[in-house]
Formats: C-alpha cells, structure tokens, sequence
C-alpha cells in the first residue's frame, strides 16, 4: 500500500478505533480533538502512539474548514470520518475529494453517499428495484397542511389493511441515530407533534423539513454489513445484526450478530429465509449504485416475517465490531471491518469474494451508557471515578473513558461510555458471557445529585431474551 | 439592601479587566503591525455591523480571517513568537487590558439586585417558543414571569427538557445565555426584577448613567 497519512475527523472509541487500524495497516495518522475532549482516550491514545503533534485541538468536529486546515498542516492525504459528523455529508466528501489538495475520503464517493444517504432518495431507489420499504412520505415535508393530508391518507391506509392502532411516526429529516422521532396515536393530535418535531428539528438540525412514515409496531429491527472496494463490483456482506434492543428514544442499546438464531430459538416464520432474502436485496441495491466502501442496510421485519429496508447508512457503524467477531475470511479470525474499510478506501482491491467468507458463533455488542433507563433513559452527566472489568479471550472493549484518573463525561456529545463485544460458540454462551461480564463490571461515578446512573442493569435483563420474537 | 455607592466604589478602584484573545479556529498567525501599548477598540454601531481592530489575522486553506478585538482597551502583550506558525484553537495570541464601560458596570451591579435565575445542568437552553415570541414582539420586560411558569428548555445531548421558572413574580431584565451556547450549572440564566426592586433597579441606572466615565 502507498504511504498515507489519515485525519480522523472523530472522537471518543471510533477515533481509536480508526487509529489502531492506521497502525495495523501501517499508516501514519493525526487526530483532532476539542476543548471538552481533551482528555478523552482518543487524544492520549494519538500522543502515545504518534507523538505531541498527532493530536490537534480544533473548534468543533463539525467545522469543516478547521478539518481541512488540520489536514493540510498535518500533510494528511486522506480523512476518515468515523460516524456522526461528517460521515454521510456528501458535500464535505465532496470537497475532501474535489480540492487543490485533494484527500481520499475513506467512505463511499459521494456521489454514492448522495444518492443512498439521503433516506428519501434510498426509499425511491428501493421501490424501483422492487425492494420493499415502509410506507410514507418520499420527501422531507416542509408544510403543515401538506404534513397532515400524508397523515391523514397513513391512518386511512392502515385502517383499510385492519390494523387495530393506526400509528403514524413523524421524523426530523436530517435526524439520525433515532433522535428526533415521535409517534402519533391520535390523529388530532398530529398537528402538535408535528410542530414539535419541525421545532426540534430547527434547533438541533438547522432544518425544519419531517419525514411521515406508517408506524409499524411489534418488530425486529434488522442490519445487513455490506463491505466493498471502489470498484463497486463485487460487494461483500459480512452477515446480518439484530438491534431490536433499544431505548424509549429508539436509540440501540444491544446488538446480536447474526440478527436471528433458528437453529436455537423457533420463529413463527422462516427466519433463514427473512436473513437470506434481506442480504439479497441489500446486495442487489449496493451492486444497483456501485457501492464502493463499507455501509450497513438497515430492515424492519414485523412477526409475520416481512421485511421493509428503512435506510442505508453509508458510513461505518458503531456495532461493526460485533459482526467482525463472528465472521471469518478464508476461515481466519481476526476481521477488522474499520481496517477493511481504509485498506479498500485507499484503493487496494477487496481480494476475497463472498465464498471466502463464512461465520462462526454469535456475537453480543453491549452499549454502556451513562443514562438512567427508568427515566426514559435520560443521559447522566457527572465524575466516573472507577471503570474496571476483567480481560477474556471472548471480549472486546471499546472504550474512550480513562481507567487510571477520574474522567468528567463532557456535556456536548452523548454520554456513550464503552462497547463491549461478547463472542460465544452459541446464543447460549455467548448470553452466559454476556450476563457474567456485566456482572463483574465496575462503573462508580457521581456527579452533585448523588450516585453515577448507567444502563448496566438493563443490558442484564434484556441479555435473556435476546434474539427472541 | 444593596448598597450601590459602595460597589461603584469598589469597581472605580479596580475599573479594568484584563482579557486574553485565543486563536477562535486553528490556522497559521501573523499579527501585522501591532505594537505593544496601541489602543484597540471593539465592535460598534447600532447593529455592531462596525468591527473592532485587527490585532492578527489566521490563514487557513489560504483563505485569511482577521481575528478582532471584541473589546476597547489597551494591547499589554503580544504572543509574537507565534508569529508565522500553525496555532490550534485555543491558542493565546494578544492580551489587553480594558476598561469598563457603563453598560458592563450596569451589568455587575445588577447582577447583586436581580433575581437570577440559574442554571440547573451544563446545558443549552432556549426560551420556549411562546416566550420567545413575546420577547422578539415586545422587549424583554414584555415578559411576566411566576412561579412554576415553562419558560425554558433546557438542551443536553440532543434531549430536551422544560424548565420552569423558581423565584418571585417580576418580569425580565436580563438574559445571561446565548442559544446554542453551554451554559455551566449554577451560573446565571436570566435576572428577573421584582416590583420591589423596580426602584432600586432604576437608582443602579441613574446612578451608573452619571457617575461612570468612560474613557476614550
């Protein structure tokens, strides 16, 4: 591979993530970092393994000219994004790509990011293909009026198809990672979280426009892992995820790879067949657009065993890692889908095909959360003092939080405080590691309202049904 | 009962503070002709639409910013050995020295009068929208505020959350935060007058308006 330097335009455990599959591949890299992350892992972890001057502070991660400015001084020739942030901004891949001083932007070409990226577009492309998708607005709704016929013609819909609690779901159309959603039961009560949603919106998106889908209730939420290189040819998939467990704000909390176990819990469906059927579309739509990077297919299956995709996220995610763990490439452990997905961005070929690929066991990724799930897992700011769990061959932590100093969780970005990869022969074993490594987890912080608050114990009590529909 | 002949004389003995202007982005720094001892002034105009002296300026993708100073005063150091290198943000370049004005005197004296309203959690926070279209339509004192009333919301990692006012009936007189901006737990939100300071309020006015002399 050419020598490269990578910026990554991230924080917290993707950006040392990112970081340790630079130095896997051999690549040289600087980190950026703000005033509230300065002593996040990602910038100690950058100075450790690439001295004082790997690490550069910066106004704001979603500041574009100062990402471009540290490129340059640094002598980066490509940029990684991470999630979040700049990840599905086909404009700033654009710019990356298109400048005097070009960088490889280490994502899908944005021509791909523009037309998979935007959930409308994705919608439309997937209905001409024949893919099934949810019912709905197929462009972001800037009118009131407009907003409730849509509404209107949703409950009347699932009212002809004799669906017992019509339920419309209004989206923020730039939102993502589940916020800024909310249902309506009521069609009354439409206009008011209509305006709500729109009012959000503009204060967390600088955008008014909302998206009005069918709510569909009682479902499996579903992922395909899609990796190819810039060809755009032969795209691979690296199996299926289950993220069904969520939180009150539909925000993932466990994911289960693969996204179904026939073979120990019985469906009342063809769950083999739902896996089967879904890789195929999302292979069938990533061949469609040339896709050309690494990107997740994200499906809603109901109980009756039917899926509809929901949206393509063309950009690494954050529970990569758990389908890493069980897939195998010519039968080697060890699958790095970050480093897969720089190696590739930087042009190398793929150099394996789908037969080369196979799966072992199940894989359980925990999100540990500073939140409070008994209040609609409001997030809890505050000093952890004390984060400690004990190493085993079957883990994989993921974290940005110090173990060695009190760390202060900074207010500005979402409490998320670890990933904690599990990998077990079976559900079953991998369910019991799971259940016994949050039990011998160590989290103790507190903050002026008393003790630290985490989603530990609600990792626990869904761990035993995981996978179950 | 607050005593604003003994603040003001508290103030007029130490009537400057000191202020470090940093490196707002990262770029690389030149500081033109500034000298140690100029006078720099801040924005002005109805609109702040005149903006204040250049004391460096940043280059970065060889687009140049000029970094103003946000306040009249006095250049006491310059951080030239900066000059021509890379900065990350944060970094201090100039620091002045600068002199109250009326309107900052105003400020911290009103501040030991009003009420203030403070801020519960790190966070963002935002008037609700019918408080903040009373406000754009009818000024600040347009604003009644009780006891228990929603009149904020309060942002932190994408949630929000209402918040409702604590303290006595009043109106309005302050605002302390900037949307968008982290406002630190405990610090002050708004300043709400209540009817029995009103005179009390006007006196700091009266008072400030003719006894504070600013300097050119």
């Amino acid at each position: 591979m050419q020598e490269h330097k990578v910026l990554v335009a991230n924080r917290g455990e993707i950006a040392m993530r990112i970081v340790q599959a630079c130095r896997k591949l051999g690549l040289d890299f600087v980190c950026v970092y703000t005033h509230e992350d300065r002593h996040s892992g990602h910038v100690a972890l950058a100075r450790s393994l690439g001295g004082e001057r790997a690490a550069c502070r910066v106004s704001s991660y979603h500041d574009a000219n100062e990402l471009m400015a540290v490129a340059d001084h640094a002598g980066a020739t490509a940029v990684h994004p991470g999630y979040g942030f700049f990840a599905e901004d086909f404009r700033f891949a654009r710019r990356a790509t298109n400048r005097d001083r070009k960088l490889i932007f280490i994502g899908p070409s944005w021509r791909v990011i523009r037309e998979l990226g935007d959930k409308i577009n994705t919608k439309r492309l997937a209905r001409s293909l024949g893919v099934p998708t949810v019912p709905g607005s197929d462009k972001p709704i800037y009118d009131e009026l407009e907003a409730e016929d849509i509404a209107a013609s949703l409950f009347a819909f699932q009212a002809e198809q004799g669906i017992k609690r019509p339920m419309v779901l209004v989206k923020a159309s730039a939102g993502g990672g589940g916020m800024g959603i909310e249902e309506v039961l009521d069609p009354d009560m439409f206009r008011a979280v209509y305006r709500r949603v729109r009012n959000y919106s503009r204060r967390q998106f600088h955008d008014e426009g909302v998206l009005i889908e069918q709510r569909i209730e009682d479902f499996n939420h579903l992922e395909v892992q899609v990796v190819s290189d810039r060809s755009g040819k032969n795209p691979v998939h690296f199996g299926t995820r289950n993220c069904t467990v969520q939180s009150t704000g539909r925000q993932k909390r466990i994911e289960v790879a693969p996204g179904f176990a026939p073979s120990e819990i019985a469906y009342t469906f063809d769950a083999q067949k739902v896996l089967d059927d879904i890789i195929g579309h999302s292979l069938t739509l990533a061949r469609k657009v040339g896709y050309d990077s690494v990107g997740t297919w994200e499906w809603i299956v109901t109980r009756q065993g039917e899926p509809y995709l929901m949206e393509v996220n063309t950009r690494i995610q954050v529970e990569n890692g758990v389908s890493a763990a069980i897939s195998r490439i010519r039968g080697k452990n060890g699958v790095d889908i970050i480093a897969e997905q720089i190696r590739t961005g930087l042009g190398e070929p793929l150099g394996y095909t789908q037969e080369d690929v196979t799966f072992e066991g199940v894989g359980i990724e925990y999100r540990i959360i500073a939140e409070a799930p008994e209040d609609r897992f409001a997030p809890w700011v505050g000093r952890i003092d004390e984060f400690r769990w004990r190493d085993e061959p079957w883990l994989a932590l993921h974290t940005q939080i110090p173990t060695d100093v009190a760390y202060d969780i900074p207010t500005e970005y979402d409490p998320n405080l670890a990933l904690a990869i599990i990998w077990g022969k079976d559900l079953s074993e991998a369910k019991a590691r799971g259940r016994g490594f949050l039990d011998g987890l160590t989290l103790k912080g507190e903050n002026r309202q008393g003790g630290m608050r985490s989603n530990i114990a609600f990792l626990g009590d869904r761990t035993e049904r995981l996978l179950v529909f | 009962m607050l005593d604003v002949t003994k603040l003001l004389e508290e103030i007029k003995a130490s009537p400057y503070q000191e202020m470090e202007i940093t490196a707002p982005q990262t770029g690389e720094v030149t500081f033109g002709g500034l000298a140690v001892g100029d006078k720099v002034v801040g924005p002005s105009g109805e609109f702040r639409e005149k903006p204040g002296t250049t004391v460096a300026t940043l280059t970065r993708e060889r687009n140049p910013r000029p970094i103003r100073a946000t306040q009249k005063g006095t250049v006491m150091e310059i951080f030239s050995d900066l000059e021509g290198t890379f900065v990350e943000t944060g970094t201090p370049l100039v620091r002045i020295r600068h002199y109250l004005s009326k309107d900052e005197v105003q400020s911290a004296i009103l501040r030991k009068a009003l009420h203030l309203f403070r801020a519960p959690e790190r966070a963002k926070y935002y008037f609700t929208p019918e408080v903040d279209t009373k406000i754009r339509a009818g000024g600040l004192e347009s604003v009644h505020v009780r006891e228990g009333m929603e009149i904020l919301i309060m942002s932190r990692m994408k949630r929000e959350a209402p918040l409702h006012y604590a303290g006595p009936d009043g109106v309005i007189y302050a605002v302390y935060f900037s949307p968008s901006q982290n406002v630190d737990a405990g610090a002050p939100l708004i300043g709400v007058c209540p009817p029995d300071q009103v005179a009390l309020i006007q006196d700091v006015v009266v008072r400030v308006q003719t006894e504070w002399s600013e300097q050119d």
